[in-house]
């Protein structure tokens, strides 16, 4: 009975081993799709043999942990999946001037001035409809318009995720605060919400509300698979540089508590060079590729035919967002 | 009258055979003892009567009409037989009161009827609201008593109801059970084991042995005239001797005794004699038996005495009761009182 | 007066006297059981550290807000749903099981166990995926039932064959029909074995996280993880965490309330025969369709939908390699858990069993009622701990480990205090009457023949962990990923087919735990 006992404890030993192995590469924060970076990943270990561990958060959360972590975080590198949350880490202080050889690769819409991060990639905001309970001229012309009463119980969203929050931090910085908080108290009667945006999108697919609001790869994700979730759906772009086109920039950056900055920056460059931006181009993420000169990929509608507000990212405030959405009991 | 009417019943557990042939009526008030070791199946056909079994032969029948047979049976809430069990049973989240009313809940007089019951087993009124963890065993089975007796049952079935108490107690609940009952005009079937129980009792004794019926009758009958020797040395000590019977008369190691008009053999086989018929005593002369050895324990002894009979050595071991001082080698002289028994089988 | 006499023991060895130890706990158990227990009160302490922290005017703000009442209202709503129905559910199919005549009753019996193998929030998974639309209060109700309501049938199906037959027996022939019976007589008797498990069942909704994102339905344990996610270690997660914590203790006073100081234990041992079965007759399918339903909805619908998943996807869904990775890290924590639970259960479980008192009294109910908290409490707790004061300590497996030790502690104490119970002490006397120091004797006697015992209780803890959600989702190191957060981040990604194998790993890992509930509960093995 002894050995048994004994032989229990050898094993647990062996078993909790690789938990508690850590690898000396780099570590990166991410709220980017878990497969995109792990390819991101991949392609880069195998090019330079540095061996890259992920962890998988959402914008806030991470960018909050990064805050707290201060100086001591064991992460080397922040990506997003929007501004705001790169806006936090800035503000505190937190990220390493990006190689400027790499913010070349960005073009400068897609990048704060102050050069401490650089964008990796874009997501455009859109409307999906299900045809079926909706005619295209019922469609909302802002998507202010959302939250008039028109429109109670018949949109959905993900208002607690992060892209909605960027959303949302787009129309405060377009339209100010009070307009803002008025728009979310009629989010709050009138939209459904959902754990995320495929499922905002799916409910409109299943006619449990008429329309949603996300971002463009859920929708184009699904059509490139087997479109069960969006086989009823068309998709509305907002026009006059409404906040409802907006364009989200995904961000990525350097963290001063890095202990391996070069082969940080190393990385960086190789997500928004040629290679880092192809995988955008020709994997399933459906985000667009901004930087290098690559072309988005070919079966999301070029970003210049989007009539998107002007926004510099840098401008993004996440945690008035969550102020706002807290006290709108959105979230 | 009848009231329970019991014909060829069977029971049989896969390839078991718990109850077979089984044929009883007891008779309205009285009180009948189904007595046999454990595994005699005698818990079988006490749950059989209840209801909570169903025959595989034969059938049984309450007041005359048919309450079993292996085709149809009425279930057992509806057969209205009262039922006292081993440690009582009682519902441990209700009062003794509410014990009590348990099965006559919906009757407008139930309390005042429980009060009643309870004056009639001695239950101090007091009682009524305790719990029964707060109870003794033997107040536990007055109320268990009680509580059967609120629904006027037809029948009575006692599951060995006593065999909890303490020797002391057993008894006196005993006396005071078969009292109530009396006064109840309850026909009544106990089970038990325990001999003392069931000769104190019973009217009518029943002898349950292997899942049959060995023997029926009264206590007194039963001890007197027991079908066979296991049934003989059940009910009580036993001398039990080779004998030649000739009409009335058996021809043993104790000399030729007499058997009674109604109870007579013929040919070889053994005879009964209980121990309190023989009397003993010191007869220097006697030649025929002697003390073999005494086993004194103060108030009484176990004597054995041996004598050669028939050219072979007859030993008779008996407790004796008695200020006579017997000793070992002592010459004795035995006389036997009243008939004895020639037992078959 | 002490003086050491010359005499000679066994062997030559020469004989010393040694002070009297007090009577009663070693002094070293007794400080081990009550640095556990200090630890246990660390998410207490922080609840009440950040309520006074925060100041009244933001607590307020932050508390009294129509979203707060709104949560609570879900919350409640969805208690006084789902706790009565699952009781309601589980007795049905308890009666049926034990009591009457229903064909296959081993069968029902088992299926009515095995939900507890699939993970709610799987459960949930399933069937959001085959019913798109299932989203709100009901539906909530509905799985919530199909995953917990075993909490219930296994303490009722065993408190029922614990139960004296005769009592129902004297019961019907007092006139009372067979439903009658069961309600009048057997369910008082079934009221702690009812109000220990509802207690589960309703801390097990407070606390559940996955199924109600899945399904929709905000609940305060889905709204502080929102908050936690968009804001971190903020004010408003961790004052919704104390309206948690509130809840929390009402259920425990509420349970104990209903428990009431009586118990109704048997006068005698054992059950000393199968009770009378109750005859269906010619209604037997009728009685057979619920646990035919039951069946199909909590265990065939999961299991269609999980298999219907692994097939649509084929064997290139099953990303084997991270499958692998996901099922060792996952074993590993659960082992690793486990043994840290069980042996941090030992000094107080020691205590109860060998030196019962009203010191181990208290310790024991501060283990219990940390238990019964939330795991994002917990998990919110250390967070903030150790990123505010133990920052060395901070998303390490330490902390990870630390977090399932506050919640499983107390199924570990049952196990090990039961098996340690079981050992005579007799024979630790023994072997130290021949010879064994103390130590020794209790090493290698008492804790040997324990270790059945206390192996149940790693198990238990292990499959705990093993479908453990919440706390792994906020406090698991970089670059753990076990199966619940794989499955996890997988459905959050729409990615059904990926995230099935993870699901399937998950139910068989869980399989054995049914094995031990139902053995436990039905007395197959454990006496």
């Amino acid at each position: 009975m002894t050995r048994t006992f004994l032989a229990t404890l050898a094993l647990t030993l062996t078993f909790a081993a690789p938990a508690l192995a850590q690898d000396n590469g780099l570590t990166v924060y991410t709220s980017q799709h878990q497969a995109l970076t792990q390819e991101w990943a991949d392609a880069f270990t195998a090019k330079t043999g540095i061996p890259v561990a992920i962890r998988k958060g959402t914008d806030v959360l991470m960018a909050n942990q990064i805050v707290q972590e201060g100086l001591n975080s064991p992460a080397d590198i922040f990506l997003t999946e929007n501004s705001p949350a790169m806006m936090m880490v800035q503000d505190a202080d937190l990220f390493l001037p990006v190689a400027p050889e790499t913010l070349a690769n960005t073009p400068e819409q897609f990048r704060p001035e102050s050069g401490m991060w650089t964008g990796i990639a874009a997501r455009t905001t859109m409307l999906v409809y299900n045809t079926e309970m909706i005619s295209e001229d019922e469609l909302p012309v802002s998507m202010l318009d959302l939250a008039n009463p028109e429109w109670q119980g018949r949109w959905g969203a993900a208002p607690a995720g992060a892209d909605f929050q960027a959303i949302v931090s787009a129309l405060l910085e377009l339209r100010g605060t009070e307009e803002t908080a008025n728009w979310l108290v009629g989010l709050k009667q009138n939209a459904l919400p959902y754990r995320g945006n495929f499922e905002a999108m799916r409910g409109a697919n299943v006619g449990e509300v008429a329309a949603a609001l996300i971002y463009n790869y859920y929708y184009f994700g699904d059509q490139a698979g087997t479109g069960e979730s969006s086989n009823k759906l068309k998709v509305h772009y907002f026009a006059n540089k409404d906040p409802g086109a907006f364009v989200s920039v995904s961000g990525g950056g350097v963290l001063k508590a890095s202990d391996n900055p070069e082969a940080a920056q190393q990385f960086l460059a190789f997500v928004t060079g040629p290679e880092g931006q192809a995988i955008l181009r020709d994997g399933h993420s459906y985000e667009y590729a901004i930087a290098s000169g690559i072309e988005p990929n070919p079966a999301l509608p070029p970003l210049s035919t989007i009539d998107s507000p002007d926004i510099d990212p840098s401008l993004l405030n996440a945690q008035e967002v969550v102020q706002l959405m807290t006290a709108a009991g959105v979230i | 009258m009848t009231v329970l009417h019991i014909a060829n019943l069977g029971k049989t557990y896969g390839t078991t055979t718990a109850l077979a042939g089984i044929n009883l009526d007891v008779a309205m008030g009285s009180r009948t003892v189904i007595v046999g070791p454990s595994g005699s199946g005698k818990t079988t056909l006490l749950r059989l009567i209840a209801g909570f079994e169903t025959p595989d032969e034969g059938k049984i029948e309450l007041n005359g009409e048919l309450i079993a047979d292996p085709e149809v049976g009425v279930p057992a809430h509806r057969r209205n037989i009262g039922l006292v069990m081993q440690e009582g049973a009682l519902f441990p989240h209700l009062s003794v009161l509410d014990n009590i009313c348990f099965g006559i809940r919906s009757e407008a007089d139930a309390s005042a009827r429980a009060l009643a019951l309870m004056d009639l087993t001695e239950l101090d009124r007091s009682m009524a609201q305790r719990q029964p963890h707060q109870l003794s065993g033997g107040q536990q089975q007055r109320v268990a008593l009680a509580r059967a007796l609120a629904r006027q049952p037809r029948l009575m079935l006692l599951d060995e109801p006593f065999s909890a108490l303490d020797a002391g107690l057993r008894e006196q609940m005993r006396d005071a059970t078969a009292q109530i009952l009396a006064q109840a005009g309850v026909a009544t079937v106990l089970v038990t084991h325990d001999r003392d129980e069931a000769m104190g009792f019973a009217d009518q004794l029943v002898i349950l042995r292997d899942g049959r019926l060995v023997q029926a009758g009264s206590p007194k009958a039963l001890y007197r005239r027991p079908i066979d020797a296991t049934t003989a040395a059940f009910l009580g000590a036993a001398i039990i001797l080779p004998a030649d019977f000739s009409g009335r008369v058996a021809e043993c190691a104790l000399g030729a005794l007499p058997l009674p008009e109604d109870d007579t053999a013929e040919g070889t086989g053994t005879v009964l004699i209980r121990p309190e018929q023989v009397t003993i005593g010191p007869a220097p002369n006697s030649t025929e038996w002697k003390v073999a050895s005494v086993l004194d324990r103060g108030n009484k002894s176990t004597v054995t005495i041996e004598r050669l009979y028939r050219g072979q050595m007859a030993t008779i071991s008996f407790d004796h009761v008695s200020a006579q001082v017997l000793e070992a080698g002592q010459a004795v002289q035995v006389s036997v009182t009243g008939t004895v028994h020639p037992l078959r089988g | 007066m002490h003086q050491a006499l010359p005499s000679k023991g066994r062997a030559g060895v020469p004989m010393r006297l040694y002070r009297h130890r007090r009577r009663g706990a070693s002094p070293f158990v007794l400080a081990a059981a009550i640095a556990v227990a200090a630890l246990s009160l660390l998410p207490v302490g922080f609840v009440l550290v950040v309520l006074f922290q925060s100041g009244w005017d933001t607590a307020s703000a932050l508390l009294f807000r129509p979203r707060i009442g709104e949560l609570l209202i879900n919350t409640m709503l969805l208690e006084v749903l789902a706790v009565p129905l699952s009781i309601a559910l589980a007795l049905a199919l308890a009666w049926l099981t034990e009591r009457s005549d229903l064909k296959w009753r081993a069968l029902w019996r088992w299926l009515a166990v095995a939900p507890l193998a699939i993970p709610a929030f799987v459960q949930a998974y399933a069937w959001d995926s085959a019913i798109p639309v299932l989203r709100g209060l009901w539906p909530a109700v509905l799985v919530s039932v199909l995953a917990y309501f075993p909490l219930v049938y296994l303490p009722v199906i065993a408190q029922l064959r614990r139960l004296d037959p005769a009592m129902e027996d004297v019961a019907a022939t007092l006139g009372t029909r067979p439903l009658a019976v069961f309600l009048r007589v057997v369910l008082p008797q079934l009221r702690l074995a009812i109000s220990g498990g509802a207690l589960l069942i309703a801390l097990h909704l407070l606390s559940e996280y996955g199924l109600y994102v899945l399904i929709r339905y905000d609940t305060l344990t889905v709204a502080i993880v929102s908050q936690f996610q968009a804001v971190y270690d903020g004010p408003a997660a961790n004052l919704m965490g104390i309206v948690l914590v509130f809840l929390a203790v009402i259920f425990l006073a509420a349970e104990a309330w209903l428990r009431g100081e009586r118990r109704y234990a048997r006068v005698g041992g054992g059950a000393a025969r199968q009770v009378a079965l109750v005859k269906l007759g010619i209604w037997w399918p009728l009685f057979m369709a619920l646990p035919l339903l039951v069946t199909v909805l909590a265990i065939g619908l999961p299991v269609v939908t999980l298999l219907r998943w692994l097939l649509i996807g084929g064997i290139e869904s099953w990303h084997l390699p991270q499958l692998v990775s996901a099922t060792w890290q996952t074993a590993g924590y659960a082992l690793a858990g486990a043994v840290t639970v069980c042996i941090m259960a030992l000094p107080i479980a020691w205590l109860a069993a060998r030196a019962p008192g009203p010191v181990q009294k208290t310790l024991e109910n501060i283990h219990f009622q940390v238990g019964a908290l939330p795991g994002v409490i917990v998990a919110l707790a250390l967070v903030a701990v150790t990123v505010r004061v133990a920052l060395p300590l901070y998303q390490t497996i330490a902390t990870l480990l630390l977090a399932y030790v506050l919640l499983y502690l107390p199924r570990a104490i049952v196990s090990v205090r039961a098996s340690l119970a079981q050992v005579p002490i007799e024979l630790e006397r023994a072997a130290t009457a021949l010879g064994r120091p103390p130590l020794v004797a209790v090493v290698g006697v008492t804790l040997r023949l324990a270790f059945p015992g206390i192996a149940a209780g790693m198990a238990l803890v292990a499959m705990g962990i093993t479908t453990e959600l919440t706390a792994t989702l906020m406090l698991s190191p970089i670059g753990t990923e076990t199966l619940a957060t794989q499955f996890w981040a997988r459905t959050g990604e729409f990615d059904h087919v990926g995230a099935a194998p993870f699901a399937l790993a998950m139910v068989v890992l869980s399989l054995p735990l049914c094995i031990i509930l139902h053995s436990q509960a039905t007395g197959a093995r454990s006496s």
